[in-house]
């Protein structure tokens, strides 16, 4: 797997297309480090969670016990 | 009754006070108004203060008692609400510009069970805006203060709550807990605070942050308060599709039974890892009080536990922004800066981070449940550090690094979030500056009694709880 490449500005504007999130420039430019942060965390926790011993491992997520009215 | 006797009552104490007309719930309220009135300037604690109606109710209150209809340890017992909690025909902020206007008409089932209880509500309280931050640090309605000393923070997001409780401006107050929320404000603040078994008490009609781990619940001088208000908010209740209809344990029939043969675990290189030196001390030294108790302490492996601040981010990023989708393009300039900064993040998270970050919730919790089967209960500090400067955003925690606040600060109360367990933070200490040091217990879904019976215990023989800010 390729070393880990951060996120850019140009990162940001592509992903503020995807979200239909209209940012301004300046707004995206101040998202760059932290997010930069964030998503190489969250690419290490998703390696080791998606590794094959752990395949059965079922996400947190349940229908309600009952419908709402 | 002079006035500083008043305030330093709990509820354990003021109740059967009120209940033999010894006291008056009309003078006690007005003690807890006159208090909000000196303090408030200075903590920023409550939002709103709901003097004329808090009056009215314990006029109504003393009537009632006076008749001899008596309804419980809550009647006539003042207390506070964090305001993303819905109060009937009071405005409910959630801390945020957005819903500066907004009055429900109708009461979160939480409030409502409080109201039909009898307590009375003086005020809601300051918090993060939104509930997505851990300082109170609040553009919009002022910063919090910690009444230990102003110039430091109350902790959050519940951080309002935490304030009022330790200053003596309520009896008890409600927070609500999503990586800890009610914890971390309950250890800086010097109080007790219990985060619930999600499902175990109702978040109907509370504004949400991130629909699977928000919780409520109470914050309260002591563990006996904290049980006299749990019993009665917690339960299942047919409009919270997440109400859990689990039958509720006594609570309160274990407070007496110590902790003699209790099974205490420490997470190897975590639970005491990573501190501030006072913090440390502290803790250690609660547990060894808890040992001289009857408890045993042991280490258990948890592999997966370093994972856990990433998936924290991630879970509470990406549910906050679907909640907030529609706000953030129609009234972005409205949010303080760093929650719409936040946001804007929560929305540039891969699906796929977001799915590991819930299965890695099951690992974490299925390696609790296994730690379950030897011990009883988990320990770690609530905090790795006591109240930082108001407006900090780095903490130094050992070895002079700084840190980022936010990730800092759920270093310990994260876990249980994301492993869906119960966790109750427990005053054991002071670091030199006279902060306050809290300890957080974890315990297996849906044995909140177990947390109340060691933190019962533990106040049975130390003083911590009993000690009040000189505000």
């Amino acid at each position: 797997m390729k070393k880990e490449a951060p996120v850019t500005r140009e990162t940001v504007e592509r992903l503020c297309v995807l979200a239909d999130l209209p940012l301004p420039p300046a707004r995206r430019d101040k998202l760059v480090a932290p997010l930069s942060g964030l998503i190489a965390a969250a690419n290490e926790l998703s390696r080791k969670i998606a590794e094959g011993a752990r395949r059965g491992v079922l996400p947190v997520t349940r229908f309600p016990g009952r419908e709402e009215a | 009754m002079a006035q500083a006797d008043l305030l330093n009552l709990t509820i354990a104490q003021a109740a059967p006070r009120l209940e033999r007309r010894e006291l008056s719930p009309v003078e006690l309220t007005e003690a807890v108004l006159q208090r909000i009135g000196a303090v408030n300037a200075t903590l920023n604690a409550y939002i709103t203060v709901c003097a004329p109606q808090a009056r009215e109710v314990a006029q109504a209150t003393e009537r009632m008692i006076r008749a001899g209809y008596y309804l419980g340890p809550l009647h006539g017992i003042p207390i506070a609400l964090k305001d993303n909690i819905y109060t009937r025909g009071v405005r409910t902020t959630a801390g945020a510009k957005i819903l500066a206007d907004f009055v429900p008409d109708e009461d979160a089932t939480v409030a409502a069970r409080l109201k039909r209880a009898g307590a009375i509500v003086v005020g809601k309280t300051n918090m993060h805006e939104f509930a997505w931050g851990g300082t109170t640090d609040n553009p919009h309605y002022g910063t919090c203060r910690n009444p230990w000393n102003p110039e430091r923070f109350p902790a959050g997001s519940s951080g309002g709550s935490g304030a009022a409780v330790a200053a003596r401006t309520c009896l008890g107050a409600l927070g609500t807990d999503t990586g800890g929320s009610i914890r971390l404000p309950s250890s800086v603040n010097g109080i007790v605070g219990i985060r619930p078994t999600i499902g175990r008490v109702s978040n109907h009609n509370v504004v949400p942050l991130a629909w699977t781990m928000d919780t409520v619940s109470p914050m309260t001088r002591t563990v006996e308060d904290c049980v006299t208000m749990f019993e009665v908010i917690a339960g299942y209740d047919p409009l919270d599709p997440q109400s859990a209809e689990v039958p509720l344990a006594d609570c309160r029939a274990g407070l007496g039974r110590g902790v003699r043969g209790l099974r205490i675990g420490l997470i190897r290189d975590y639970s005491l890892t990573h501190l501030q030196k006072a913090v440390g001390d502290a803790v250690r030294g609660a547990l060894k009080t808890l040992e001289g108790l009857g408890a045993g302490v042991e280490e258990i492996a948890m592999p997966s536990i370093h994972g856990n601040i990433s998936a924290q981010l991630t879970i509470e990023s990406c549910e906050p922004s679907a909640y907030h989708q529609e706000w953030l393009r129609t009234r972005p300039g409205d949010y303080g800066e760093d929650v719409r900064t936040l946001l804007e993040m929560g929305e540039m998270y891969l699906a796929t981070h977001y799915i590991q970050a819930q299965r890695y919730r099951s690992l974490l919790r299925r390696e609790f449940l296994e730690g379950f089967r030897q011990v009883d209960v988990f320990v770690t500090p609530t905090l790795p550090f006591t109240a930082t400067p108001c407006g900090a955003t780095e903490v130094v925690i050992e070895n002079n690094q700084t840190e980022d606040m936010l990730s800092a600060i759920m270093q310990f109360t994260g876990v249980p979030s994301l492993a869906g367990l119960p966790a109750l933070s427990l005053p054991v200490g002071f670091d030199p500056d006279g902060l306050p040091v809290g300890m957080q217990v974890i315990g297996r879904p849906f044995d909140e009694a177990t947390l109340f019976r060691l933190g019962h215990a533990y106040q049975g023989v130390t003083s911590w709880h009993t000690k009040s800010p000189r505000l």
